[in-house]
């Protein structure tokens, strides 16, 4: 529809405005138009463009859906998404208007039955922007995943969704269809989930309610303890259904903790180090570490979601930063638990920002019940289900050292993003060296 | 005013229940007791209201060790009450201003002061001898629960007279009848029929799940007991149009549903769960309490409906939430271990919810808006307290306050005479609250709860609309539509005391215009965005989705 060599220049500009372009620190060296195809004739149209941008020494292949409508028509769905308009093109059509065309309604009804043919819809509206991916949701009903950076071999989050719905494990939102091109996934539709919530709201709205009438948590209106009891259990039911999936294997401690001794040389320095050091080498002492799995990978509160039958786990892609090989390799599921763990805390101090009062002890008292209340959920379920060492002290000490690890990647992700939020991690990591000492 | 309409035969699909204790409303006669013509002088007060349908607690004869519930003579009128000419005056009084009448009608049980117990307990073979349920054992069906857990330690109780058994799943002065022996069925059934040809509108029956009783079961929702409540339906419906059925059935919606039957028995039941689940929702600050029982309540049959509540006479119903809740219900709710009773909460809404006028105000605003019948409990329109010092159910049941002279104007007697005392205390006595008062102050709840009585008569769709619940991020907020036909209201509840925003994705609706139902303001159009509010503490919006463009 246009011409590569005019498009790809322009992209080359566009990419970088994109929320779900991960190199936005990185040159651009230049980019290539690898695949184009109309997806919808007519006016408007919707053109799939597979591109690939050389950064230096290495390349990335990301996916857009371009939609186009003849110049001159009013796009009130772009109002507000500036960023989204690619400009005025020369097509073989005329002149048209390109923008990102999973905002306009039209085309992105449109594109739900060319990904999943059986599947219509009225109504469409993006929810959320991702890092990696575009959601619409249709009629309440259907969520669709585009995929926008693709990768070789199938997405995680269609691989995992659908071995975990394969095995029986019924909290993960069902899958509808995965399109496919070649070795790769383009796009993932998916159940909606309606009428849920995030349990990352829930949490600061119990945190609210708490900090409003101050009192022991597990006596307040608004105690999250049974929650977090329940997001426990369905975490043990997911890793157990992982293991079923997956296969489990004997952990490698050693290499769990030369990981982790790898980050923490990158981020910390002087005494906090060499804590946090002898945390991790504790790892290395270990006769049984508990086997390996499958795991989430990046579990936290904004990853599971309450409904009216229960929790449900979302977005199986693994941390967006790191690479694809390191997302689904098999480790501890305490590397979940931990991440879960985290969230406790953050939560707390993330509400703690918008209070005019010190709430430090109420936020350190939510922490410590709701982590205890998800530690006892998850145990009840994954206690004898072979996910874990059997020692407690070994659970104790893998645990540790993944939460450290955690909140080490924490600080530095807050290092380079959001500098006023790095003493969260900071005190945890320096809490966790305390009570390994 | 207008007379009611026996060919209206859903009537109780829409309507605005009233509970009311005779003793409890207005003495007439000014002996210290609510008595049935006090009732009648106040009808103009109820029809002002807006209630469609007055549901009266038992007004039959009885020793009144139970409230009423243990029945002494099925044909007469508790003395102080009145005399039957009373109840048929009653009853066509309230028909002339529209307003039904269903009374209470306890069927599993008598008090053991009923001459049918009297005669029963006489020897093992007198003609009414297996009219109740006797055994030489105590340890028959020990898989039923016992109800009354603060008083009963068994199901069975020894009668001396007798050397027997009686069974009994409530008080042990209420021995169930034997339902097994059909003289039993005809006896009840005849009880039905004299009610209605008096011109009674239906029938609250009581306690129906344990009418049967079977080896190797808990004894509750036999198919047994199922039959004989269609039994009853179709004789109802052989010689009577436009009368209702309404079950007492303390159960999961999943098993309440069967006492709908086909549609062939019983018109209405109470959703009992729906009431702790509000109660709970207030407290967390967020819908999914509500949401979750909502999930699993099945649809009723065509021509049935939920009865909902927000309190009535007994106590705040604990056995249909699970373990968990309950403790947190204790915790929340009953902090004072007198306020605990059964497995419930002895409070009036006032006092559950600290007096807060704005929580008053959203309980109300759901109560009316959720899929089912309100019922009122009498007293809560003008926000009245309780006295928990009083035994048993019995803080709930003091006189209603009517004006700040003596003894609430509930009555001329002598203040020793009272049946019990009116509330005296700073923040809900009679003195500065009172129906009075309320009638004079156009901002009181009163005022309030009649105008919302009154958008909601005008949208049919509240009764017997469809009910869908709105995805939105803020757990805060619960946010449904109700449809019918050609009529959309949404409904915004802000379950929190902090204000709150919500984003609610309406793209069905595009290019329609949102009312305000109490102000008829209208809101932004609605267009392909979500559709963005802002909800003041525990605010809540009805809209009603015209279609209506409104230009200038």
């Amino acid at each position: 529809m246009i011409s590569p060599t005019i498009l790809a220049p322009r992209l080359a500009d566009h990419l970088p405005r994109q929320r779900w372009f991960g190199a936005k620190d990185r040159a651009i060296e230049f980019v290539r138009i690898i695949d184009g195809e109309v997806l919808v004739e007519g006016w408007p149209a919707l053109y799939r463009v597979e591109a690939e941008v050389a950064l230096g020494d290495d390349t990335a292949r990301y996916q857009l859906m371009l939609g186009l409508r003849p110049t001159g028509q009013t796009c009130e769905f772009l109002t507000g998404h500036e960023a989204a308009v690619l400009g005025e093109f020369e097509t073989d059509r005329g002149q048209a208007l390109v923008y990102d065309g999973l905002l306009d309604p039209e085309l992105a009804v449109g594109l739900l039955s060319v990904v999943v043919p059986h599947l219509q819809a009225e109504h469409v509206r993006p929810v959320g922007a991702e890092q990696s991916n575009t959601s619409l949701v249709y009629d309440d009903a259907v969520i669709l995943k585009v995929f926008r950076r693709l990768a070789d071999g199938p997405n995680p989050e269609v691989e995992v969704t659908e071995a975990l719905a394969e095995v029986g494990f019924t909290s993960v939102a069902e899958p509808l269809g995965a399109w496919r091109h070649e070795n790769r996934d383009l796009a993932f539709a998916q159940r909606f989930l309606a009428g849920g919530t995030e349990g990352w709201a829930m949490a600061l709205t119990s945190l609210r309610e708490l900090y409003a009438d101050p009192t022991d948590p597990a006596e307040a209106g608004g105690d999250f303890g049974a929650e977090a009891h329940r997001i426990g259990e369905v975490t043990a039911d997911l890793h157990i259904a992982m293991a079923k999936a997956f296969g489990r294997a004997p952990g490698n401690a050693d290499e769990w903790a030369d990981l982790m001794d790898e980050q923490l040389k990158r981020v910390l320095t002087g005494e906090m180090a060499e804590g946090a050091r002898r945390l991790v080498s504790r790892l290395r002492e270990l006769d049984d570490a508990g086997p390996a799995i499958r795991v989430h990978g990046d579990f936290h509160l904004g990853q599971v979601m309450r409904t009216d039958p229960g929790w449900y786990v979302l977005d199986f892609e693994g941390e967006p930063a790191r690479p694809l090989a390191e997302r689904v390799r098999a480790t501890s599921p305490l590397k979940d638990v931990a991440g879960m763990l985290r969230s406790f805390g953050y939560a707390p101090a993330v509400a703690m920002a918008t209070q005019d009062e010190d709430v430090t002890a109420l936020a350190r008292a939510w922490e410590a019940r709701n982590r205890a209340c998800f530690l006892d959920g998850y145990l009840t379920r994954a206690d004898d289900a072979a996910i874990l060492p059997e020692d407690p002290a070994a659970r104790s000490a893998v645990l540790a050292a993944f939460e450290l690890d955690k909140a080490i990647y924490e600080v530095a992700y807050e290092q380079s993003h959001r500098p006023e939020w790095v003493e969260i991690p900071t005190r945890a990591v320096a809490q966790l060296v305390e009570a390994g000492r | 005013m207008t007379e009611i309409d026996r060919e209206d035969e859903r009537w109780y699909q829409r309507a605005v229940f009233y509970e009311v204790s005779v003793r409890s409303f207005f003495d007439a006669n000014g002996d210290g007791t609510g008595d049935i013509q006090g009732l009648i002088e106040k009808l103009d007060y109820l029809s002002w209201l807006g209630v469609d349908c007055l549901w009266l607690l038992p007004f039959y004869s009885s020793p009144l060790r139970d409230g009423g519930y243990d029945i002494s003579d099925y044909f007469t009128i508790l003395p102080e009450y009145g005399k039957l000419g009373d109840a048929v005056r009653l009853i066509e009084e309230a028909h002339k201003r529209g307003i039904r009448i269903i009374a209470d009608l306890v069927v599993n049980h008598t008090s053991d002061q009923h001459p049918w117990f009297a005669e029963s307990r006489q020897d093992r073979d007198n003609p009414k001898a297996n009219w109740y349920v006797w055994s030489d054992t105590d340890q028959r069906y020990p898989d039923a629960r016992i109800i009354f857990t603060d008083t009963e330690r068994s199901n069975w109780a020894w009668d001396p007279e007798r050397q027997q058994y009686y069974w009994h799943r409530f008080f042990s002065h209420q021995p169930d009848l034997n339902f097994d022996n059909p003289e039993v069925q005809e006896a009840l059934i005849g009880v039905l029929r004299f009610w209605l040809n008096l011109g009674l509108d239906g029938f609250r029956l009581d306690a129906v799940p344990y009418l049967f009783e079977r080896d190797g079961t808990i004894c509750e929702n036999l198919k047994e007991t199922h039959a004989f409540l269609k039994r009853i339906r179709h004789e109802v419906d052989a010689a009577f149009t436009g009368r209702v059925l309404l079950a007492e059935a303390n159960q999961w919606p999943s098993d309440v549903v069967d006492y709908f039957g086909d549609g062939d028995e019983c018109h209405m039941c109470f959703n009992f769960p729906l009431m702790p689940r509000m109660f709970m929702a207030l407290r967390r600050a967020q819908r999914h309490p509500i949401t979750e029982i909502l999930a699993q309540t099945p649809d009723v049959p065509d021509g049935c409906q939920w009865g909902i509540f927000l309190r009535n006479h007994d106590e705040l119903t604990l056995e249909m939430v699970t373990d968990e809740d309950r403790d947190y219900m204790w915790a929340e709710y009953a902090k004072d271990p007198r306020m605990k009773l059964n497995l419930g909460i002895r409070r009036r809404l006032a006092p559950l919810v600290d007096n807060d006028r704005r929580v008053m105000e959203l309980f109300h605003a759901l109560l009316f808006s959720l899929p089912g019948s309100p019922i009122l409990y009498y007293g809560d329109e003008i926000g009245m307290g309780d006295n928990v010092f009083l035994g048993d159910r019995d803080g709930v049941r003091t006189p209603m306050q009517w004006a700040p002279d003596r003894n609430a104007g509930f009555s001329r007697a002598d203040w020793a005479q009272l049946y019990s005392g009116p509330i005296m205390d700073p923040v809900y006595g009679f003195q500065a609250l009172n129906v009075e008062a309320e009638l004079r102050d156009p901002s009181s709840l009163l005022h309030w709860i009649q105008r919302m009585l009154a958008v909601r008569k005008r949208h049919p769709l509240f009764g017997v609309g469809s009910f869908e619940v709105l995805s939105a991020e803020n757990p805060s907020v619960l946010a449904f539509i109700r449809e019918l036909g050609d009529d959309v209201v949404l409904c915004v509840n802000n379950l929190s005391r902090f204000a709150q925003p919500v984003e609610l994705s309406l793209q069905r609706f595009a290019g329609r215009t949102p009312i305000e139902l109490l102000g008829r303001v209208p809101f932004p159009r609605i267009g392909e965005l979500p559709y963005l509010l802002t909800l003041g503490s525990y605010g809540f919006y009805w809209f009603q989705i015209t279609e209506t463009a409104l230009t200038q």
